[in-house]
């Protein structure tokens, strides 16, 4: 019974994998970061999506959510976040997925019930624009990962798409805004936004190694 | 009115030239493809999404698009002329379901023409529903369904269009809604909607004489319709006769030149398919009405009646739109099913009977011989005429070419033709068009296929009597081995062999003498026609050294072109290059071929006729799909009688296979009608295949299996330009093996309709009863034994196989199908199945010691059960331990009642009492509602006031005891959110505090089974303009601490999993403060709690707006 459970529980890890990498789309294109002519329409899980024409952001986007399946797995992934940095590199905007898997539930809730909910996220994510800052000139972004714990080195060949990092963090804590929450059986994930909290100072402190970040 | 015929005949969209108007008319195409799957969505669906907040998004979407409408429409009528009428100012529409033309394109026009279109219906905005067709259920209930609207179909639009005013939509009124006067509708739009039968009075009444088929008629008509066009500037308002509306006519008698040249344009646009033919048709006969001048009404049907009399000739209907048997009469009339099918006819004849396969044993061995090999190749000349003038002497001298339709336009290809043809330069696989211009008195004959075959088989028969070794390439080609028959001069055999073939048939034939197969080839092709050549080993570099390598087999037009690229022009050339660098330059096997080749090498030996690897049929010619109510039907009978088609050949050869391939042809996106009439044109090649267990070839199960893969292509039928069935794995058919049947069997679904023997059931539960506790769990259909006997799977003629009696039923497996199954399985055995599975359960409990049998066997299948038995424990007295159990036994069973029939109600424990809380409350929300729900009534209240108190103390998982304080007391709090309705409801009702009744009488009026909080509050900001505050001091404090304490749990509850909700929460809890006294307390107690459990769990408060 609990192979099942493994079954079941990589099945939502799939979902959510594949789920993840539309939905850093998504973020992308909400943020504008690059000229909307880079997408192009899909549907997935039956709701109008985008996606990214270029093969490299594509292939990065598919790799840095593919690469997190082993840790998502094994339950280590605790946050991913989607970061956009602005020129001297300070975070100015983070979309955060918290995710947690309950692998004992996991046996319980449909695929389909599963795509329904996630799909819920994708729409509100297109009609987010309002609650996005504008860009800042220069800026870039990228995909961090929070682990629950450090993962063993080299456990996988796919999982040395990731590599340990610092980040920059905030002062003062951030404040949030929640954009979609799911809390069903197996799976539940928050997508809300962080933005610097307005007495934070410009310019950052480095903090000591912070991620993976332990909770 | 300038577009009157464009939009007509937009009627059958979706051909490549159709396709550039289309994209003039919405440049929006894209845009609101999401549009139906939102309106498709129904609400409760979303209810039990996260997604709450349906109404306020569909608000935001509709203005959205409403925006996007706007702007695009200005862009679309500022893009056209300007000159356009708004002729559909203040018309509304919103299109219901697949209508022709389709609702992309109906809001094109709307968009043109100043009307709009609204994506999601709503009785304020809408005016028109446009729609073509209504299920019975909305023509039952119209008035739901329209509210009072007029339902019209789309050639409303169309028409009003053409019209350049905004026509009634009376006469326009959905068929099935007026069907008292649906002649009255049909005169009012004659035929504009109706193209199926549109074309059936063209084609009717044409007899049906001429000597080529299918092809013949239609070229005719295609032709007519080509000359039509050349007129079509002129006399384009007889066109506008046949598709406009009567009243349209007298204006459009005195077109001008300019309209009639945007008509021409229009039809250019949008013609295909035989309506392109048919329309053009009509337009030839209105050039004729028109040049009797004033004749403007003239009846399109006699004017084309009367040219296609005067063409003298047939028609045939001739694409898969029209012709039901179009399959059969394509096969019958195509030289390539001859070439194809002969093989098998061949192999049937001398395969058998001759020694073949003797000597193919023995072929390898001569191939190490190959040197000393002798081998003729004799190929008939021009097989496919001579065949069909040798009996008319008067054409023998003449140039004369096989064609399956002469007809005046010549878009038929040639396949063959005579030499006298050929000095002219008439080749075969060119239109006859073409071959008319290099040759004006050409003749052109039609197949003679009974002819071919009997000259076919005469042609081997004078082989086989002097050879044993004959390798046929095809019906008129074939290579003899006569290297042992050393007695007979080899020049002599062959031309005692083409004399023969002389008398016999009347044919002359060629025959090629050489070493090798290859050179045996090379030299029948000087030797034609009528003629033999006998090339040396000697001879073959002398004769190889100029000939250029365009004629080696094997050298196509590309390979030939890279060789002439790197200078290489004839064989000799060729031969200077080594073999390693033709092997870099061309690939290994290309290489040793060109290498061998220019040597006149060639190691293959003659061999008998190779077992086929695949059989099949395809047909790339003559295929349409038009957009049409009934165009499923129409695939589905062409998919049949292509099944029909190679399940015959099939059995033609005595083959059958396992692996069938479905192949598409597809219209490329940017591919425009082709030259050749009716063919393929520019297509993507799709294939699929599937591969079932075992070999049949049953046409059903060919049906089934195609049917199936055509639907997995998912395809829009419309550019469907070819469909091949291939069967390959292929195994002999031996009588007896019955491999239909057996895939019959495999294929057969579970429930079906048959008959039962009633007495089988108890016998049935005696004889299962030994084996049953040893059997293995493997749910499933798959278990229920299949049926044995042969009348019950004779009795299954179709589809559907017989359902095994009852007595083979494998009870275990039975018990574990799930509930819904098994109620579907026992409505198929006529409620005989319940009793069964009763009876026998009743005898298992007595010979099962250990209850842990049976709740073993049932847990897989609980694992399985969607219903919501799977978390409720059955069993009254669970302990504590039993929470922590992986599953969760099947109450029925587990519960040893007595009861007779199983019914879903009874998979739920009698009260609330026991049910395990915990597993209760991790139940998502929807999940326990529903649960709650199910309890009658009555049991209901107990869940709300005695169940509590007995199972608090379970809970133990969610953190909400907050004070610490007496024990009773916060428990108590902490289920202030158990339960259905929540106990909070309950307590606020009768608290005294009207505001803290309200919001409980709030809950209790949000339709939702178990709403959020952030609903409840919602609707409180609405209801509640002023919220009148407590008299008393105490009281306003009593009710601010109750309050708090609410949200508090709630937040505790939820802070873990749904941020949003809290958030939600807390912004409309600050819209309340603004309010009221209790809730501006509340909201300054809490915020900081709020902000703490948030920054708790993820390090940030939030913002707040």
């Amino acid at each position: 019974m609990s192979r099942k459970d493994d079954n079941q529980s990589g099945e939502v890890g799939r979902t959510l994998v594949d789920f993840m990498e539309v939905a850093i789309t998504m973020i992308v294109y909400l943020k504008g970061f690059y000229p909307s002519a880079a997408f192009e329409r899909r549907r997935y899980m039956n709701v109008v999506v985008q996606r990214a024409r270029h093969p490299e952001l594509r292939d990065y986007i598919h790799s840095a959510a593919s690469g997190l399946l082993p840790f998502i797995e094994k339950g280590l992934v605790e946050r991913v976040a989607v970061v956009f940095f602005s020129e001297d590199n300070v975070p100015v905007e983070r979309f955060i997925f918290k995710i947690t898997i309950k692998p004992s539930c996991a046996a319980l809730v449909e695929e389909g019930q599963l795509e329904f909910a996630l799909r819920s996220f994708l729409i509100k994510l297109s009609v987010s624009k309002s609650l996005v800052k504008p860009l800042p000139l220069n800026c870039r972004w990228e995909v961090t990962a929070y682990l629950r714990s450090l993962p063993q080195v080299g456990s996988s060949k796919e999982a040395e798409l990731w590599i340990p990092t610092d980040t920059k963090q905030w002062q003062n804590p951030p404040v949030l805004t929640p954009v979609k929450s799911l809390n069903s059986e197996p799976l539940c994930l928050q997508l809300y936004l962080e933005h610097p909290s307005l007495s934070e100072p410009l310019n950052l402190v480095n903090p000591e190694d912070v991620a993976p970040h332990d909770p | 009115m300038k577009r009157s015929l464009g939009s007509n005949s937009s009627n059958n969209s979706g051909s490549g030239s159709n396709k550039k108007s289309k994209k003039n008319n919405n440049p929006s195409n894209q845009k609101t493809l999401g549009a139906a799957w939102g309106a498709a969505s129904s609400r409760s669906s979303f209810r039990s999404s996260p997604f709450s907040d349906f109404g306020s998004y569909m608000e935001v979407k509709n203005r959205k698009l409403q925006n996007q409408f706007e702007t695009e429409a200005s862009a679309a009528s500022r893009g056209v002329s300007g000159s356009e009428k708004l002729i559909f100012q203040g018309v509304s529409i919103f299109v219901d379901g697949f209508t022709i033309p389709s609702h992309q394109e109906l809001k094109g026009y709307m968009m043109k023409y100043g009307g709009r279109f609204e994506n999601y219906f709503s009785r304020r905005s809408v005016t028109h529903i446009i729609c073509s067709n209504l299920p019975d259920s909305k023509v039952k209930n119209l008035r739901t369904f329209s509210r009072g609207l007029p339902v019209v179909k789309p050639t409303w639009i169309v028409d009003s269009i053409s019209a350049n005013r905004l026509l009634g939509w009376v006469p326009y009124q959905l068929d099935q809604l007026n069907d008292t006067q649906p002649k009255l509708s049909a005169f009012f739009a004659p035929r504009s909607h109706l193209t199926p039968q549109m074309a059936s009075p063209v084609t009717s009444f044409q007899p049906d004489t001429g000597y080529s088929e299918a092809e013949e008629g239609s070229s005719i008509r295609a032709d007519d319709s080509e000359e039509a066009r050349d007129h079509i500037d002129d006399e384009i308002d007889g066109v506008y006769i046949e598709n406009t509306t009567p009243e349209l006519t007298e204006q459009t008698g005195t077109g001008d030149l300019k309209s009639s040249e945007m008509n021409a344009e229009g039809l250019g646009n949008y013609d295909i398919e035989e309506k392109e033919v048919s329309s053009e048709l009509q337009s030839t006969t209105n050039l004729h009405s028109t040049s009797d001048n004033k004749s403007v009404h003239a009846n399109g049907k006699n004017g084309g009646k009367s040219i296609a009399t005067a063409a003298g000739s047939s028609t045939r209907r001739h694409s898969t739109l029209e012709d039901p048997n179009f399959v059969e009469n394509y096969f019958k009339n195509s030289r390539l099913h001859f070439i194809g099918t002969w093989r098998n006819r061949y192999r049937k004849r001398f395969h058998g009977s001759s020694n073949g396969l003797k000597w193919a044993d023995s072929g390898q061995n001569t191939a190490e011989m190959a040197k000393k090999s002798t081998i003729i190749h004799i190929d008939l000349d021009c097989f496919f005429v001579s065949v069909v003038i040798k009996n008319r002497l008067e054409l023998h001298d003449k140039p004369v070419a096989v064609c399956h339709s002469d007809n005046p336009k010549g878009t038929a290809e040639i396949s063959s033709a005579n030499y006298p043809a050929r000095a002219y330069g008439v080749k075969a696989g060119m239109f006859v068009r073409h071959a008319k211009d290099l040759c004006p008195q050409l003749v052109i004959v039609p197949y003679n296929f009974e002819a071919y075959e009997e000259v076919a088989d005469q042609f081997y028969d004078i082989l086989h009597r002097h050879c044993r070794k004959v390798q046929a390439l095809s019906c008129d080609e074939a290579f003899l081995d006569v290297s042992d028959l050393s007695d007979v001069e080899t020049e002599v055999l062959a031309s005692t062999i083409r004399n023969e073939i002389l008398e016999t048939t009347g044919c002359s034939a060629s025959a090629g003498i050489g070493g090798t197969m290859l050179m045996a080839r090379l030299a029948t092709r000087v030797a034609k026609p009528a003629g033999q050549l006998y090339i040396s080993a000697e001879k073959v570099e002398e004769f190889l050294d100029q000939l250029p390598v365009g004629t080696l087999p094997g050298v196509g037009s590309v390979l030939k072109e890279k060789l002439v690229k790197q200078n290489i022009q004839t064989c000799g050339q060729l031969r200077l290059i080594s073999k390693d660098s033709l092997q870099k330059d061309f690939g290994v096997k290309t290489g040793e071929m060109l290498w061998s080749y220019s040597r006149g090498l060639d190691l293959r030996s003659v061999t008998a006729v190779q077992e086929s690897k695949s059989i099949g049929a395809e047909v790339n010619w003559g295929v349409r799909f038009r957009d049409q109510q009934d165009v499923f039907i129409l695939v589905q009978h062409f998919l049949q009688c292509l099944c029909k088609e190679v399940s015959l050949r099939l059995q033609g050869c005595e083959m059958i296979g396992r692996t069938f391939t479905l192949k598409i042809k597809k219209r490329k996106k940017d591919a425009e009608e082709p030259t050749k009439y009716m063919g393929c044109g520019d297509c993507d090649n799709l294939s699929r295949s599937i591969t079932v267990p075992a070999a049949t070839d049953d046409i059903e199960v060919l049906q089934r299996i195609s049917k199936k893969l055509f639907g997995s292509f998912c395809l829009d039928v419309k550019e469907v330009r070819g469909v091949g069935l291939q069967v390959s794995k292929l195994d002999s058919a031996d009588p007896s093996n019955k491999g239909s049947r057996t895939l019959k069997s495999w294929l057969s679904s579970a429930p079906a309709v048959v008959q039962i023997e009633q007495d089988d059931n108890v016998f049935a539960a005696k004889v299962r009863e030994n084996s049953d506790c040893n059997r293995p769990v493997t749910g499933g259909v798959s278990r229920l034994r299949e049926s044995n006997s042969e009348e019950s799977s004779i009795q299954s003629g179709d589809t559907n196989s017989s359902l095994p009696p009852m007595c083979y039923l494998d009870m275990e497996v039975l018990e574990n199908l799930p509930p819904e199954l098994l109620s579907e399985l026992d409505g198929t055995y006529g409620g005989k199945l319940f009793e069964l599975i009763e009876k026998k359960r009743g005898k298992r409990r007595i010979n099962c010691n250990s209850p842990h049998v049976s709740l073993d066997g049932t847990a897989a299948s609980i694992k399985e059960l969607k219903s919501l038995s799977v978390k409720i424990h059955g069993l009254s007295t669970s302990g504590e331990k039993e929470y922590k159990e992986p599953y969760v036994p099947h109450p029925s069973i587990a519960r040893t009642s007595n009861q007779h029939t199983i019914e879903m109600t009874d998979l739920l424990p009698s009260s609330l009492s026991q049910v395990d809380v915990s597993v209760l409350q991790e139940l998502p929300e929807e999940l326990r509602a529903d649960v709650l729900g199910a309890f009658p009534s009555h049991r209901r209240q107990q869940s709300s006031s005695d169940v509590p108190k007995e199972t608090c103390k379970k809970q133990d998982e969610e953190p909400i005891d907050l004070k610490g304080t007496e024990n009773e007391i916060g428990l108590s709090f902490s289920s202030l959110w158990f339960g259905n309705p929540p106990l909070w409801t309950e307590k606020f009702k009768v608290s005294g505090n009207c505001t803290m009744e309200k919001l409980s009488a709030i809950y209790f009026k949000v339709a939702q089974s178990r709403p959020m909080l952030s609903l409840v509050l919602q609707h409180a900001i609405s209801e509640m303009s002023s919220f009148p505050d407590a008299a008393s001091a105490s009281d306003l404090d009593k009710a601010i601490y109750d309050v708090c304490e609410l949200l508090k749990q709630y937040i505790n509850l939820k802070v873990g999993g749904d941020i949003e909700e809290i958030y939600l929460c807390f912004r409309l809890l600050k819209r309340l403060a603004a309010r009221s006294q209790l809730f501006l307390q509340v909201y300054e107690i809490l915020s900081p709690f709020i902000q703490a459990s948030i920054s708790e769990h993820y390090g940030g408060s939030l913002s707040i707006p």
